[in-house]
């Protein structure tokens, strides 16, 4: 009983902090910059850590397993992986910030598995008996981490694409012999150091080639590490399986989707290997890739067959 | 064409515009030709004057033509090669014989065409779960009928001639899949090993300006080189050091890895080709208490398949039984199995469960279903009489098993009698003669219940296991390639960075690069060099001693 209601406080404090944090940053966007609050949207981020870190120990421990059997438990894991990558980055380089992708996404995550859609299932329910099985912590949380790492830099991707909307406009309809990726503008612009390209010329547009560059540099960093646990994540799905049931791959939708996933980011690293392809080209393919995330992870949920059937469920409120 | 050599690794960018310029004789018999690598001998033909093309496209006003000779390793072969290559143009029918593989692979190991390819792999795959897989072809006339296409022109023909309807082992998607499979072994070949080849020679840089045009670069105005090498050391890197030039790198296996990674994924291809035609498979329901041979069970699933010996091994049933949470609800099957082999000696004995596969002699038997075979009554004092229960329902996890017990006149049409259903081994709910709820009994207490002056007495519910066999010789290799996959794919996230330094008189320039970690490089950069001491004279003459190259 005790675990219960103090997995119920963890959840409404992470949630109740994150609304803060994103108002927080809504204030500072919409009306002034407040002094004295930006620091402590940094700190809530931390506690929203700590929140949901404790709300799925404490999960863990009633239970007995842990804490990712169905779809409720795998998308409080999901908003634990966002505020995760938050603090990583955080730690690591306090000069960029992502709490602007971070938090929200958070958000999303924590609010839709609170909210009244999935109260059947946020009880705890008993392991089905192919659950029961050490592959079950390696397997699930590494796709899990994947998917929000890999999402958290989709959604860079995303916003780099609509911060230079016109510009890639004018990218794509130029001839090949002229057009300039990012990465050759900012190279040429360090290696020489007179100001050739007119896009320099106004401090507004230097700012926003610097942000474009960073935005670019951090999707590439943060795929290339969802990339290493989703394909993690895939082979000791395969591993079990095969331990389970005697083969490792059976073309499942959801297997099927994980490796459509999987490939779709494949392409994203390869694009970026091609000074011509990169910039532009591979923002576009990591943006799909977002898109093919959510199919593959609630998607083929809703159809409900196939052996991942544990995370389907029907969208009925009670 | 200029995406055949990488041109993210510039290492060979740099040096060629500036190499290509002084093609003079004196260059030629100055240094020695290393020895030809597979490299130069094979892509040249086709690349050398494509590059040409790109390093001019990409020469702007703004580079300053050195005067100076750059002694680097990599460059004077390139320059050696490219006037020794062009005239070179092989006539005749055998020549173009001879071209014809290195051409096949050149095209190959495009990247575009690899990139395409990976798309049509995972638009396949995404159809093929859209559109049901392995129906009856009824099926697919019902569900993409010709009078009213989906999307406008998508009817069962399409599906049925493209073989859409079992995607995953039809031609276009093996068809595909082999096509990516090579592009896989061509860029490797091609590609990435000569890549790897110059990214581990090591070249120091003679001169400040060339340090100058490295993607980041400063200068310490009062510093000694020696310094800047031992906090490099610290920090990682390994460092060579020549006189006043100095060359650092750290991170080298960040260039291997991806070679590794494509070879594991050509592993992993070769072992699922061979589990798909090489093993063998087979699934049966065995009631508790029965036998059967494992070769009975096991049939083949492509050409390669050869049995064993061991499939003479007859399996016994001994128990089946099941584990149930408070809730009712099942936690676990278990079966216990004997395994003897031709003169009926006992060879293994192993209690199963759904994550824990009995393997023996190279094959492996999983638990995966169950069923209920009979049960087993007392009536009025006679028996015990075994009842076969019928699948009523067969709903993935939720099962429902019934009987029947005839009472009175068995000889007229509308006989009548007991009803017993089941949902798991544990529980029989009994119905009466009116088909009305009764009572419920558990097999284990051996409580009578009086239905319509039939006394019955549930003795036992004998359950049926299913079990799947497989063998297949595949997985080794398959579970090689994911190890390998696995590793390389975390060494590939490692960034190579180099860093040249060279003293001039007390200035320190140092400029460097990176593949991977482009962003954080300045400040890393910046960090190490913050801690480099700086010299404060005390008095000229000693400093000026002590520094100097």
């Amino acid at each position: 009983m005790i675990f219960s209601t103090l997995e119920h406080i963890f959840t409404h404090i992470s949630f109740s902090v994150v609304s803060i944090v994103i108002t927080v940053h809504f204030l500072t966007l919409l009306v002034d910059e407040v002094v004295g609050l930006d620091d402590s949207s940094e700190k809530g981020m931390v506690v929203n850590f700590f929140c949901i870190t404790g709300l799925l120990v404490t999960r863990w421990i009633y239970l007995g397993h842990f804490p990712l059997s169905d779809l409720y438990e795998s998308l409080i894991f999901l908003s634990w992986g966002f505020s995760l990558i938050h603090m990583v980055s955080y730690f690591k380089r306090r000069k960029y910030n992502l709490s602007s992708i971070t938090a929200p996404s958070a958000i999303f995550t924590q609010g839709f598995a609170t909210s009244g859609l999935l109260t059947k299932m946020q009880q705890s329910a008993i392991l089905a008996p192919a659950l029961q099985s050490q592959w079950l912590m390696m397997h699930v949380s590494m796709m899990v981490l994947g998917y929000a790492a890999l999402l958290c830099g989709s959604l860079l991707s995303v916003a780099l694409l609509v911060i230079t909307f016109r510009k890639v406009i004018t990218i794509i309809g130029k001839n090949n012999n002229q057009s300039f990726s990012f990465g050759e503008i900012f190279y040429m612009n360090e290696r020489s150091n007179v100001l050739l390209n007119a896009y320099f010329l106004s401090s507004k547009n230097y700012y926003r080639y610097q942000l474009t560059q960073q935005l670019d540099h951090w999707s590439y960093r943060i795929i290339s590490l969802g990339f290493i646990f989703l394909t993690i994540g895939i082979l000791s799905g395969a591993v079990w399986a095969n331990e389970a049931w005697g083969s490792y791959w059976n073309w499942d939708p959801k297997e099927t989707w994980a490796f459509i996933t999987w490939t779709i980011f494949a392409i994203y690293l390869h694009t970026r290997t091609n000074k011509n392809l990169e910039g532009v080209y591979s923002a576009i393919v990591a943006s799909m890739g977002f898109l093919i995330i959510w199919i593959c992870y609630f998607g083929v949920n809703l159809l409900g067959i196939g052996l991942h059937s544990y995370g389907s469920f029907t969208l009925t409120s009670n | 064409m200029e995406t055949l050599l990488n041109p993210s690794k510039s290492t060979l960018k740099l040096s060629i515009p500036k190499t290509h310029i002084f093609k003079s004789s004196l260059l030629h018999s100055t240094f020695n030709p290393q020895p030809r690598t597979l490299f130069h001998r094979r892509t040249l033909s086709f690349t050398i004057t494509c590059k040409v093309k790109t390093s001019q496209g990409r020469t702007n006003d703004g580079k300053n033509i050195s005067k100076k000779i750059l002694l680097t390793d990599t460059a004077p072969e390139l320059s050696n090669e490219e006037v020794k290559v062009k005239p070179k143009n092989g006539g005749g029918a055998l020549g173009l014989v001879r071209r014809l593989p290195r051409r096949i692979l050149a095209l190959l190991s495009n990247l575009p065409l690899a990139i395409g390819e990976m798309f049509v792999v995972a638009g396949l795959m995404a159809l093929g779960t859209a559109i049901d897989q392995g129906e009856a072809p009824d099926y697919y006339f019902q569900k993409y009928p010709e009078e009213n296409p989906v999307l406008g022109f998508f009817t069962w023909r399409w599906v049925l001639t493209l073989g859409l309807d079992h995607m995953f082992s039809s031609p276009i998607f093996l068809g595909t899949l082999v096509l990516l499979g090579l592009s896989l072994m061509a860029c490797t070949y091609t590609t990435q090993i000569p890549l790897v080849k110059v990214a581990r020679r090591w070249s120091f840089l003679q001169t400040a300006d060339s340090i100058k045009k490295q993607e980041f670069s400063d200068s310490l105005p009062r510093a000694s080189i020696k310094d800047l090498g031992v906090i490099l050391m610290g920090s990682g890197y390994e460092v060579f050091l020549k006189g006043p030039s100095l060359y650092a790198f750290k991170g080298l296996a960040g260039r291997f890895a991806p070679i590794g990674v494509h070879l594991a994924m050509l592993l992993i291809m070769a072992g699922g080709t061979l589990s798909a035609t090489g093993s063998f498979k087979g699934s049966v329901t065995v009631p508790q208490g029965l036998n059967f041979v494992v070769g009975d069970v096991l049939g083949p699933t492509g050409f390669l398949s050869t049995p064993s010996e061991t499939f003479n091994t007859e399996v016994h049933v001994n128990r089946f039984y099941m584990d149930y949470y408070d809730s009712g609800e099942v936690s676990q099957f278990h079966t216990d199995l004997s395994l003897l082999d031709m003169n009926g000696k006992e060879v293994m004995r192993k209690t199963l469960s759904v994550n824990d596969p009995l393997r023996y002699g190279g094959f492996t038997i999983y638990q995966t279903d169950w069923s209920f075979s009979a049960l087993q009554i007392i009536k009025d004092g006679e028996g015990p009489f075994n009842l076969a229960m019928a699948p009523l329902k067969l709903n993935g996890d939720k099962k429902l098993f019934g009987t029947f017990l005839p009472v009175g006149d068995t000889n007229s049409p509308n006989v009548k009698g007991i009803s017993m259903l089941a949902r798991d081994l544990q529980s029989i709910i009994l119905y009466d003669q009116q088909g009305k709820f009764f009572g419920v009994r558990r097999p284990n207490s051996k409580l009578p219940i009086e239905i319509d002056g039939t006394k019955i007495v549930i003795v036992d519910a004998i359950g049926s296991t299913g079990l799947d066999l497989k063998t297949d010789p595949g997985v080794p290799i398959v579970y090689a390639g994911f190890g390998a996959l696995m590793l390389t794919t975390c060494i590939s996230y490692l960034s190579h960075s180099q860093i040249w330094a060279l003293q001039d008189g007390t200035t320190v320039f140092v400029g460097g690069k990176t593949n991977r970690a482009k962003g954080e490089f300045p400040d890393e950069m910046n960090r190490l060099l913050d801690r480099v001491p700086e010299i404060v004279e005390s008095s000229k003459s000693k400093q000026t001693d002590s520094i100097g190259g």
